[in-house]
């Protein structure tokens, strides 16, 4: 019923095909349970005016799409509405005034949708967001896997799960994010340094993992996938469940996944199995202006960790350097024994969002609880050696406020508090410390789009107070409080060059603590002893010496502070995109992990690492090119590489990504075996041997005192880096119905390689050839 | 000013969402408390091997190996050469400790005691410089001749003694005693580079 006085308000959407990308033309939009409708133009837009200001459900249809249903509320921006081809396995989506990377518009990201992750679901969230330029993962083994953004990774990579920074022991390159992405709607990674939107830890970019997106009006819909993997004989299955009507939504969904002891090619990997248990539950509530939701998820993981990389003497580690296989191997098992991780991650998160003319007002609280065991091989294998409980709360309130003189954007408020203590009864002495941290932060991220250029600026304020309590291993306590404040700025500029090329870039600056490990670490952790930046120091003859304890005003201390410089240019016609990203990052006081002698104890030489500090710079180049040969065929081309320099003492750095080539053919029909739609893609990459490692000093010449190294000494590693390497993997992903699946096989050529980023490189090859069988039903 | 006054009645409107926020941040404050004491029990910081003479008693030598830091990075020191007497028959025995916290020193000892089927202490020294057993050690074979006086519950040498006869004077030879740390993994041929060291210490040894 249309009322006497006419009613001025409109909705201007877009419609685009869910998997190019590109507009589809002429789709009819409704609104439901009225006579209004419209159909798009031959651009994909519509409009629909004269309406009255209330909430609407738009219905979306057209001859080859499934149909779309989205519930609009009237203080939303444009909607964007992405119709999925009704031959895929894609779903409808709807993104309401949100950019791809995020609340910042000119930062380099990547993003990989639903379905993307649909074909990951047995890897890590490192190893899924490692197939993106520029991203790789170092990793423990086959279980531990941490994102690397441009050479950085550990605590100068926030994770941000449904909303808030993932609170984990962040520390080392051996703790992965408790994620499951089964759990997840999408995965972005930002490259530029994201300090100013997320604090401290974004320094070297962001991954953010976003839940369901509770839709409302959506019918009862789900999915059951189960699969199995014949390396490891690894089998996992999952279940998701959501619906919505007009105020209220819910998704729930649970996974479990269990592989046993890997394969490389020659030899089972003894010990690398794995199990893990997730469950997450998330509740929407809606009424007109306001938006409820709350989240729920739990991840329980037991890792194992090759057997062969703990050696407790450093001849043993010495004879696992020198020989071509892992000193110990066994049958295959699932039995998981030490050294193994088992930590169990909760996570709650009460969002309340409110629409006005005024703006959208969004304030957030959230509780983690991260619990983590350790176990080592030692005479009490049984004891945890590692205990620890991670509190972290989070609350914050952000405003973002309406379009004022062309200005757009976000001021905020963030509240961050972690309280991380051992517990008792581990027979050693903590390699963490008991800590609080407490930090304030206040942050405004602005855009003013002139013309064809946006222009975005940000600043931010963060205050951080940290209390630190631990014991030296004589049992005496230790206690230290400090505190930094810090302002970090940014500025981004997007251009729209033409229809098809644009331009983004961003300067950016971010800053970090450095974290307790860093500071802290103190004694055995795997195969080595670790020394933080406040346990160790050089007297008046150079010798390294641990037996005090240093604070702030020792002076040898700063926070990171980093510098970068990130630039993308993209261009995108007819199905064909090429995204150049070029960068630049200055990192003051950069803190990293390096061997520095082999000492003789009670059990023999061990090798002895160390945490320093040096002026760093990282340089790179991130290219793909993607081509449609034909509407279904299509090939994509990437490269990734990075040049880094210690500048302070001129000498390459430790654990940096390698030179990457990468090449991808797709081809898609819909004409086999009477299936809905067949997709096949053969993967290749090369990976090229690490020419910018450190010089290689043996640990025998180490022991037989041939070359003797102090803290100021050249910086070196026990192995060289291994070769580069050829990798091919194919992959089968069909549909019919509800029904879909996929058929994988991972390192077909069953190569023998070791990776570069993985510590477990100095031990042991990495996995040998994996089929992987999928199948999920859909409703 | 609209704006203004909008943002006025705002603040009024939600004033008790500010409040709850505001109790949030109040409401967050640190505990203090330190890691409770641990008894460390993984750390070795002092052996002492000691030979009695079987013929007298009070005939003994003793060869001490230090590491006051245990895990920190201070060098192990081999503090006593061992000397022994030409033709002489010894037992040797050991005192393992863990001396990290002066005032609490624990004896490790009589936890190998009672671990005894998953420890084997090896031994490598100069060839022949002992009569009995004589050869250079089961380092490099692990049946080779050692007298084991202790054998653990599944009849496996243990090696907390063992008994040795002095050759003919010698100065500046080798000896060389590890333990090895073997759960599941001790069996009758299990050897020197199975399971995980607890110790490993080389003295110089001269017998007049």
């Amino acid at each position: 019923m249309q009322s006497q006085s006419p009613c001025t308000y409109k909705i201007q959407g877009t419609i685009l095909d869910a998997e190019t990308k590109q507009p589809i033309p002429f789709v009819t939009v409704r609104i439901k349970d009225t006579e209004l409708g419209t159909v798009a133009d031959e651009n994909g837009k519509f409009l629909l005016d004269k309406l009255c200001k209330k909430e609407y459900t738009l219905l979306c249809s057209s001859i080859g799409y499934k149909p779309v249903a989205h519930h609009h509320d009237s203080y939303h921006e444009k909607p964007v509405i992405y119709m999925a081809p009704s031959s895929s396995d894609l779903e409808g989506v709807v993104v309401e005034g949100e950019t791809i990377t995020g609340d910042v518009k000119s930062l380099a990201g990547d993003r990989i949708d639903k379905a993307e992750l649909a074909a990951k679901t047995t890897t890590s969230l490192a190893a899924a967001v490692g197939d993106i330029q520029g991203v790789t993962f170092t990793s423990v083994g086959a279980n531990v896997q941490v994102p690397v953004i441009h050479g950085l990774y550990g605590n100068r990579i926030l994770v941000v799960n449904n909303g808030v920074k993932h609170g984990f022991q962040n520390w080392g390159s051996d703790h992965a994010p408790e994620i499951d992405i089964t759990s997840a709607d999408n995965v972005s990674v930002l490259k530029g340094a994201s300090g100013v939107r997320y604090g401290p830890e974004a320094l070297g970019g962001a991954v953010v993992v976003e839940g369901h997106s509770l839709d409302l009006s959506q019918k009862l819909h789900g999915n059951i996938s189960s699969g199995y993997q014949t390396n490891g004989r690894g089998y996992h299955a999952n279940a998701n469940l959501g619906a919505g009507n007009e105020k209220f939504s819910y998704h729930l969904g649970a996974a479990y996944r269990r592989i046993g002891d890997r394969s490389a090619p020659d030899y089972v990997l003894t010990n690398t199995g794995m199990i893990e248990r997730s469950a997450s539950l998330g509740m929407r509530y809606h009424l007109p202006q306001w938006d409820f939701k709350v989240y729920y998820s739990y991840v329980n993981q037991d890792l194992g960790l090759l057997r062969s990389s703990v050696a407790d003497s450093g001849d043993l580690f010495a004879r696992s350097l020198s020989a071509s296989e892992p000193i110990i191997i066994r049958d295959f098992s699932y039995t998981i024994n030490e050294p193994r991780q088992n930590s169990t991650h909760h996570l709650g998160t009460l969002a309340i969002d409110w629409y006005s003319d005024l703006g959208k007002l969004k304030f957030l609280i959230s509780q983690q609880i991260n619990q983590r065991d350790e176990f080592d091989v030692r005479r009490n294998a049984d004891l945890p050696i590692i205990d620890l409980d991670l509190n972290t709360s989070n609350a914050r309130l952000e405003w973002y406020h309406p379009v004022w003189n062309g200005l757009e954007g976000i001021i905020g408020l963030q509240y961050f508090y972690q309280n991380n203590d051992n517990n008792p009864g581990t027979g050693t002495t903590p390699f963490i410390p008991n800590y609080n941290t407490n930090r304030i932060s206040l942050f405004a991220i602005e855009s003013l789009e002139k013309g064809k250029n946006t222009f975005e600026f940000g600043v931010r304020l963060d205050h951080e107070h940290n209390s630190v309590r631990g014991r030296e291993t004589n049992q005496d306590i230790f206690r230290n409080k400090y505190s930094f404040t810090n302002v970090t700025a940014s500025i981004g500029l997007v251009r729209e060059i033409s229809n098809d090329w644009s331009f983004r870039s961003n300067l950016g600056s971010a800053w970090r603590t450095p974290n307790m490990a860093e500071l802290y670490s103190f004694g055995q952790h795997g195969f080595k002893l670790q020394f933080g930046l406040w346990r160790y120091y050089s007297n008046d003859e150079g010798e390294l010496r641990t037996d005090r304890v240093l604070t702030e005003d020792d002076g040898i201390t700063e926070p990171e502070k980093g510098y970068k410089w990130i630039n993308e240019l993209s261009y995108q016609k007819d199905g064909n995109s090429l995204t150049l990203t070029a960068y630049s990052h200055y990192i003051e006081n950069f803190i990293f992990d390096r061997p520095v002698a082999v000492i003789g104890t009670i059990r023999g030489p061990m090798p002895v690492f160390i945490y320093d500090q040096a002026n760093a710079v990282f340089t790179g180049l991130d290219f793909t090119y993607k081509h449609a040969f034909k509407e279904n065929l299509k090939g994509t081309l990437g490269m990734s590489y990075l040049w880094s320099q210690n500048v302070s003492k001129d000498e390459p750095l430790i654990n940096q990504p390698p030179l990457n080539i990468n090449a991808e053919l797709s081809w898609k029909t819909s004409s086999i075996a009477g299936l809905d739609e067949s997709k096949l893609t053969m993967q290749t990459s090369y990976t090229f041997r690490q020419f910018q490692a450190p010089r290689t000093v043996s640990v025998e010449q180490l022991i037989n005192r041939e070359v003797i190294i102090t803290p100021e000494s050249e910086i070196f590693d026990f192995r060289d880096a291994p070769d580069g390497y050829f990798l091919a993997n194919v992959m089968w992903q069909w549909s019919k119905g509800r029904f879909g699946g996929q058929l994988e096989v991972r390192n077909i050529l069953n190569t023998s390689y070791r990776d570069y980023l993985n510590q477990m490189r100095y031990f042991a090859d990495e996995l040998g050839r994996n089929v992987l069988i999928t199948l999920n039903y859909k409703f | 000013m609209k704006m203004k006054v909008n943002m006025l009645k705002f603040v009024r409107k939600y004033s008790l969402y500010f409040m709850v926020l505001g109790v949030l941040f109040l409401g967050a404050c640190g505990d203090d408390d330190a890691p409770e004491e641990e008894n460390e029990l993984e750390v070795f910081t002092n052996v002492t091997l000691i030979f009695t003479n079987n013929a007298d008693a009070t005939d003994v030598v003793r060869a001490r190996a230090e590491d006051p830091d245990g895990v920190g990075v201070q060098e192990l020191q081999v503090l006593d050469d061992i000397t022994l007497t030409a033709g002489a028959t010894y037992t040797l025995t050991y005192e393992i400790l863990n001396a990290l916290d002066p005032t609490d020193v624990e004896d490790i000892g009589a936890e190998i005691v009672d671990e005894d089927h998953e420890h084997q202490f090896f031994f490598s020294f100069t060839n022949d410089v002992f009569t009995n057993p004589a050869g250079d050690g089961n380092f490099d074979n692990a049946s080779d001749a050692i007298n084991y006086n202790d054998m653990d519950e599944n009849n496996n040498p243990v090696g907390l003694s063992t008994t040795w006869t002095a050759g003919s004077a010698t100065t500046g030879a080798s000896f060389r005693a590890r333990l090895q740390h073997q759960p599941n993994v001790k069996t009758s041929t299990s050897g020197v580079n199975d399971g995980d060291t607890d110790f490993d210490l080389t003295f110089v040894l001269n017998i007049q």
